[in-house]
């Protein structure tokens, strides 16, 4: 049989486009991230597996290590938001430091040095050599440093900075806080039940997106309102009224 | 002429498409991430609707049950699904589905036009042949380092998502060096990337060697013309094999006797064995032909 253009058109409609129809209903197509990370062979979760999009709650909640000891050794803000703030929110807020000739950012993988040593877990990186010195205290001062440990990261510390020097006393980090003195401020993150806990009654959200509030109230605010087919930089404007 | 010039958009159009698509998906996605509402479908990332990202995540799905990070599971499936479509008909994905080649294809027509025959044969034959397995050793790396370290290596290299994530901060520097010089070189080169460096193309090109469906030439009905060497697009020492089996092809069909094969029957793809008259009288009704494989490029 000989094989021309339109039976690779066919094939291709056939293969791809039924396959990925068929994958779909089997739910085996889909294009949202895995949250949960690796395991490991003792059947832990690995600590090389953290990432940047994690939040402080799922690495509180994969790694049992708890979001306010995160909080605290980074000196990130008292009222972060854990279920909000993602590991890569950091580069946002500490300045990049020179350390042996090269920049250093703190992010995620200076939280996988800090969650290996917080849970005693192995971990050798190959990029952080040195920690902020408000962490190296914070493990110290909460006996998680074994005595050769302690004295390597003594040694190799460095003065955390923030990129904004208001950090710690604005009334305003739409990336990382969410709840403020006046209200709640909406962002990508912000899930349903959020929105109404800060004060927005069914009523007004019903009038605001114009559909009833869904029973899952654990989505993003975003999400729901994309689904719908709204713009979200619109309606959050109209909630922030 | 009008015929073939006809058929021959049948591949256009299917480029045309997928190149659009993954356009409004990356749109899209930015769209996504500045919180507004996807366009006619939905926001996935890239890497969600790259069937490579099934490959280098193949060794830890089936050691761990996971996927590599920025990796999702519609990658595994849309992997089998090309693999399973390359079984059949060869690297169909690479010469009709695949954007960054179509991309390479489109300016490619306008190096074509400014260095006419002189374009696509600028490497030396020898140093062109060795460089096409330059491309297996980036699969290996890329499987190897990616399955060691758990992340996604190749993004930090990879033209592709350079392109079409231009916007975004993941870009590397690196990578869009590199999109750059593919880009440049494909005025000089057809498909420089999908030649030389692409590990996708690599692997599906494997496939070439026992693909169900097989490019084959008559021998006794060619006239020797070469016009199937002139217009293939990797550069195939077409006219000289019965049966292409090159690792390189991708099944473009642009040399078959539907577009460039000027004589009916003379080259095509098929899945069963020809049964030509002349043949049939010459030989013994249970002989087949003989299958010959081309390994040379010009």
């Amino acid at each position: 049989m000989k094989i021309k253009s339109i039976h690779i058109l066919l094939a291709i409609i056939i293969i791809i486009g039924g396959g990925i129809l068929l994958a779909s209903e089997l739910d085996l197509y889909n294009t949202d991230r895995v949250k949960s990370p690796r395991k490991t062979a003792e059947g832990l979760y690995d600590v090389t597996d953290i990432r940047g999009s994690h939040t402080l709650e799922e690495i509180e909640k994969y790694y049992q290590l708890p979001a306010s000891s995160a909080i605290e050794a980074f000196g990130l803000r008292p009222d972060t938001n854990p279920t909000l703030f993602q590991l890569k929110d950091m580069k946002e807020i500490f300045k990049p430091v020179e350390l042996e000739g090269e920049e250093y950012i703190v992010e995620t993988d200076t939280v996988k040095v800090f969650a290996s040593l917080y849970l005693k877990i192995p971990y050798v990186s190959d990029e952080t050599f040195y920690l902020p010195e408000k962490t190296v205290n914070y493990l110290i001062e909460n006996d998680k440093l074994t005595g050769e440990e302690k004295e390597y990261w003594q040694g190799h510390t460095f003065k955390l900075e923030y990129l904004d020097s208001k950090y710690l006393t604005a009334s305003e980090f739409s990336k990382i806080v969410v709840e403020e003195a006046e209200g709640l401020m909406v962002t990508g993150r912000t899930t349903i039940q959020e929105l109404l806990d800060s004060g927005i009654t069914e009523e007004k959200f019903e009038e605001v997106i114009g559909f009833k509030v869904p029973d899952n109230k654990s989505a993003s605010v975003r999400d729901f309102i994309i689904d719908k087919g709204l713009e979200f930089g619109e309606v959050k404007d109209k909630f922030a009224e | 002429m009008a015929k073939k010039q006809k058929k021959d958009l049948i591949r256009l159009a299917v480029q045309i498409f997928f190149l659009a698509l993954i356009i409004l998906i990356s749109f899209n996605h930015f769209r996504s991430e500045q919180g507004l509402a996807p366009l006619l479908i939905g926001s996935p990332s890239l890497h969600a609707v790259c069937p490579f990202g099934g490959v280098v995540t193949i060794y830890t799905y089936f050691t761990e049950g996971a996927f590599i990070q920025k990796i999702h599971q519609s990658s595994i499936t849309l992997m089998w699904l090309v693999l399973g479509l390359t079984l059949l008909f060869g690297p169909v994905f690479c010469g009709w589905v695949c954007p960054f080649g179509t991309v390479e294809e489109f300016i490619g027509k306008i190096g074509r036009k400014i260095f006419k025959k002189k374009y696509n044969n600028f490497i030396p034959p020898k140093l062109d042949k060795l460089l096409r397995y330059l491309r297996y050793v980036i699969l290996i790396l890329v499987v190897v380092n990616t399955a060691i370290s758990g992340k996604l290596l190749f993004s930090n290299f990879d033209p592709y998502f350079a392109l079409f994530n231009i916007w975004s901060s993941e870009v590397t520097r690196l990578s869009l060096l590199i999109l750059g010089l593919v880009l440049v070189g494909s005025l000089f080169v057809e498909r420089p990337w999908c030649k030389y460096l692409c590990p996708l193309g690599a692997l599906l090109g494997i496939f070439n060697l026992f693909r169900i469906v097989k490019l084959k030439r008559n021998e006794k009905s060619c006239i020797n013309c070469k016009a199937c060497d002139r217009v293939c697009p990797m550069n195939i020492d077409i006219s000289t094999s019965k049966v292409i089996s090159d690792h390189q092809c991708i099944s473009c069909l642009l040399c078959t006797d539907e577009i460039a094969c000027p004589v009916s029957n003379s080259l095509n793809f098929s899945v069963l064995e020809r049964k030509n008259p002349k043949e049939d009288s010459e030989k013994d009704s249970g002989d087949k032909i003989e299958e010959t494989v081309s390994g040379g490029v010009k």
